[in-house]
This record gives structure tokens, C-alpha cells and sequence, in this order.
């Protein structure tokens, strides 16, 4: 080896590489969950636009749908099926992965965080919905804020299957959504999000102008305790 | 039964079939050399994270094809690579490397004057702006062999390219920096 080989190799130990993140909770959860299916995808938004259309055009079937919750941006709809939809990966279909400040500038407020976190990372879904992955209790879990700008921004229709219950994060009102619904989005430039089915456990509340989304196998007891030290 | 850790080819194959701990133990393994490379190639830590994530992720679900027997390293690192490369294409800039405020003193080495710190130091920082404004291709094949410490054949999987090809990139930045640099270091 060259006298020019071996200073390059010296050169490769001295250099300083910004600190290697650790990638294993997000490549374990993307794992487990399987690829993103944009082609099921594809197939459940026609069906699911197909679903909806029917749901208002045909008088019976309105009366499939059976109660509405009102939260900030965001709005409950009880419905006897759910829409045709896909089970995405958890930490997929968010929108674009940007560095935190760049995702909040993109969306025009500051997100409000549990004490300590500061993910580098958030994703940004149409103009305004940005999400951030974070780990509590062991788990790995998501964190959606979106400003109340109107009802409706948010929809979640859920069956039976699953509880929605009204409850409290400090003296802010809050909804805990337990057990499988779907969700859609709309943002503020016609943006819209197709349904997508979740399983885990969400916890909605307001805080401020903010509509908050916590996504995630927790207990009510441990995503209200959670929410109540995100400021 | 005596526990013991699993050798890379038992991690291979229980992950192949579906055991999440032990595609942990692998990527735990390999997550920083593959960052460093997808640092180097993409130009950004940003970008890096993402290359390097993308491409666990597509190797786990890729190990199907992974041929029993074969090394999993130098994969990983080519699956991880082509992700930075291909973020690299769409990036507006990279960032400057750089290199630690001093060589530390191993014991038992003698301690430089000032004078031969200072010179050392500036001979560093000249041969890494050499590298740096070396055209993509010879720059790459620089980082990976020399500053990564790959292998050729590594060298070759991260840049995609054949082993012969890696010897002629390597070859004429060789001499392309000679030539930057002087005399010096021929």
C-alpha cells in the first residue's frame, strides 16, 4: 500500500461523522408491519369513494350513519361498516420525512412535545398534519397535530366494535377511541388522505389551536398520562 | 443447554423466517458503518438516516433472495448504499466532512512539536479538500475503500459497480490527487 493509501485510510479515522442514530424501532416496526400495499391501497380508495357515494346518494343507507363527535379539527362518525380500507405500516403513509423544523415551517405552528422528546425527524401529510414518532412505556407510538382550523379535517368512522369515549386531558376536552376504525384527512388545499384502517388505541384532544392525535398500543390511563405532559 | 451467541449465518436464516430479535441483533450490528456509508454517499445526515432505514427495511423483506452461505455484510451495505445514492441524484448540496481538532496521542508515542502538529494538521485538512473536490465516481470509490476501510468487493456492492471497475476508479483518483497535491505524496 501506497505511502498516499495509508494517509487516506488515517484520514478515514479522523474524520467526524454526525452521531449514528438508532434505526432499530423504526426498522423493527416497518418490518412487522409488512410493505406498503399502494396497490390495495389504489383498490380501497376506489372502493371506498364508491362506499361513500352510495352512503349518501341511497336514503337508507343514511341512516347508517349513527352519531357524530365533534373535536377541534377532527370529527368522530359512528357507522354500522367501515369503509373499504388498508391497514398501513404504522410509520407509513404519513406524508414527506422532513427535519422537525423544516416540517414545522412547512406547516406554520411549533408542535407541542412530552418534556425531553425532540425527534430530528417528522413527517408532513398534506399542508398541515405532521406526525412524529416517539417511544414511551416501551412502545412506539405517533404523534399527529393539525390546527383546528375547521370541522371535519379529521374524520374517523368507526364501528361498534370499537368504544369512543368522551373524556378529559387537563381541562381540555379529549375523545379515546379503542379497538379498529379508519381514519381520513383532508387539509386546506383539497388535500385528501384515503381511509386508512387503524388498530391501536387513539387518543384525541385539543391543546390550544391544536388538534392532537396520539396513535399507539397504550392504555387510556398511560396515552392520557402521556398527553397531560405534552406541552 | 448452554446458551451462546448465534453465529451471522443462524441470525440470517431465523430472521429469513420471521424472527424480529434476531434481525435486531443484525441491524444493532451493522446500523453505524451503514449510516457512515450512506453519509458519505448521500452527503447528508438526513438523508443518510433515511437511506439507511429504507434499506434495512428492504433487505429484511428482501431476505428471501439472500444466497445461504454468502456474506451478509457486504449486501446489507450495497442495499443501503444504492438507497443514498439515489437520494444523493435528487439533493441540493452535501455536507463538508470534517475531521477531529487534533490526532490524539497514543501512549507511548512521542509528543509532535507544535510546529509538526500544525503541519500535520494542514496536510490533513489539504488532502481532504483534494478528496472532496474529486469528480463523484472517484470520490466515492475513495470513501468507500479508504475511508470506510471496505473491502474491494464491499467497495464494489456499495458503488454497484464491477471489482475491475472499482480498481481503475481507484487508480486514476490515486494519481488525480498525486497530482493535486505535489510531490509530496507521490
Amino acid at each position: 500500500m501506497s505511502e498516499l493509501e495509508l494517509r487516506l485510510e488515517e484520514l478515514g479515522r479522523e474524520l467526524v461523522f454526525p452521531p449514528a442514530p438508532d434505526l432499530v424501532p423504526a426498522v423493527l416496526e416497518r418490518a412487522q408491519r409488512g410493505p406498503f400495499a399502494w396497490r390495495r391501497l389504489g383498490m380501497a380508495v376506489a372502493l371506498a369513494a364508491v362506499a361513500l357515494v352510495a352512503a349518501l346518494a341511497v336514503p337508507q343507507a343514511r341512516t347508517a350513519i349513527l352519531r357524530f363527535f365533534h373535536l377541534g379539527g377532527a370529527a368522530v362518525v359512528r357507522v354500522e361498516t367501515l369503509p373499504e380500507s388498508t391497514e398501513r405500516a404504522r410509520t407509513e403513509g404519513l406524508g414527506f420525512r422532513v427535519p422537525l423544523a423544516e416540517a414545522e415551517r412547512r406547516a406554520g405552528f411549533q408542535l407541542v412535545l412530552p418534556p425531553g422528546e425532540r425527534p430530528a425527524r417528522a413527517s408532513v401529510l398534506g399542508d398541515s398534519l405532521v406526525t412524529v414518532a416517539l417511544r414511551a412505556y416501551g412502545k412506539t407510538l405517533l404523534l399527529s397535530e393539525f390546527p383546528s382550523f375547521g370541522p371535519g379535517s379529521l374524520r374517523k368512522l368507526a364501528t361498534t366494535e370499537a368504544s369512543v369515549q368522551p373524556t378529559h386531558v387537563g381541562h381540555a376536552d379529549a375523545l379515546w377511541i379503542e379497538g379498529p376504525h379508519a381514519f381520513e384527512y383532508f387539509g386546506r388545499n383539497g388535500f385528501v388522505q384515503a381511509p386508512v384502517r387503524v388498530r391501536g388505541n387513539v387518543l384525541l384532544w385539543l391543546h390550544g389551536p391544536l388538534t392532537l392525535r396520539l396513535e399507539g398500543p397504550l392504555t387510556k390511563a398511560q396515552a392520557l398520562e402521556l398527553a397531560r405532559r405534552t406541552r | 443447554m448452554v446458551d451462546r451467541p448465534l453465529d451471522k449465518a443462524e441470525l440470517v436464516e431465523r430472521a429469513r423466517r420471521g424472527d424480529l430479535d434476531a434481525w435486531e441483533t443484525i441491524v444493532r450490528t451493522h446500523q453505524g458503518l451503514a449510516f457512515r456509508t450512506a453519509y458519505l454517499l448521500a452527503g447528508n445526515a438526513a438523508d443518510a438516516e433515511e437511506a439507511a432505514q429504507d434499506g434495512f427495511v428492504k433487505a429484511y423483506r428482501a431476505l428471501g433472495r439472500f444466497r445461504r452461505g454468502a456474506e451478509l455484510r457486504p449486501w446489507l451495505l450495497s442495499i443501503v448504499a444504492n438507497e443514498a445514492r439515489n437520494r444523493r441524484r435528487s439533493a441540493v448540496r452535501r455536507d463538508r466532512l470534517a475531521l477531529r481538532a487534533a490526532v490524539e496521542v497514543r501512549p507511548g508515542d512521542a509528543v509532535p512539536s507544535p510546529e509538526a502538529a500544525l503541519l500535520a494538521g494542514e496536510q490533513r485538512e489539504r488532502l481532504l479538500a483534494a478528496v472532496e473536490a474529486l469528480p463523484d465516481e472517484h470520490r466515492d470509490a475513495i470513501a468507500c475503500r479508504y475511508l470506510l476501510g471496505l473491502s474491494e468487493a464491499e467497495t464494489a456492492g456499495a458503488l454497484g459497480v464491477r471489482a475491475g471497475t472499482v480498481k481503475s476508479r481507484l487508480s486514476r483518483a490515486l494519481a488525480r490527487l498525486r497530482e493535486d497535491l505535489g510531490e509530496e505524496w507521490a
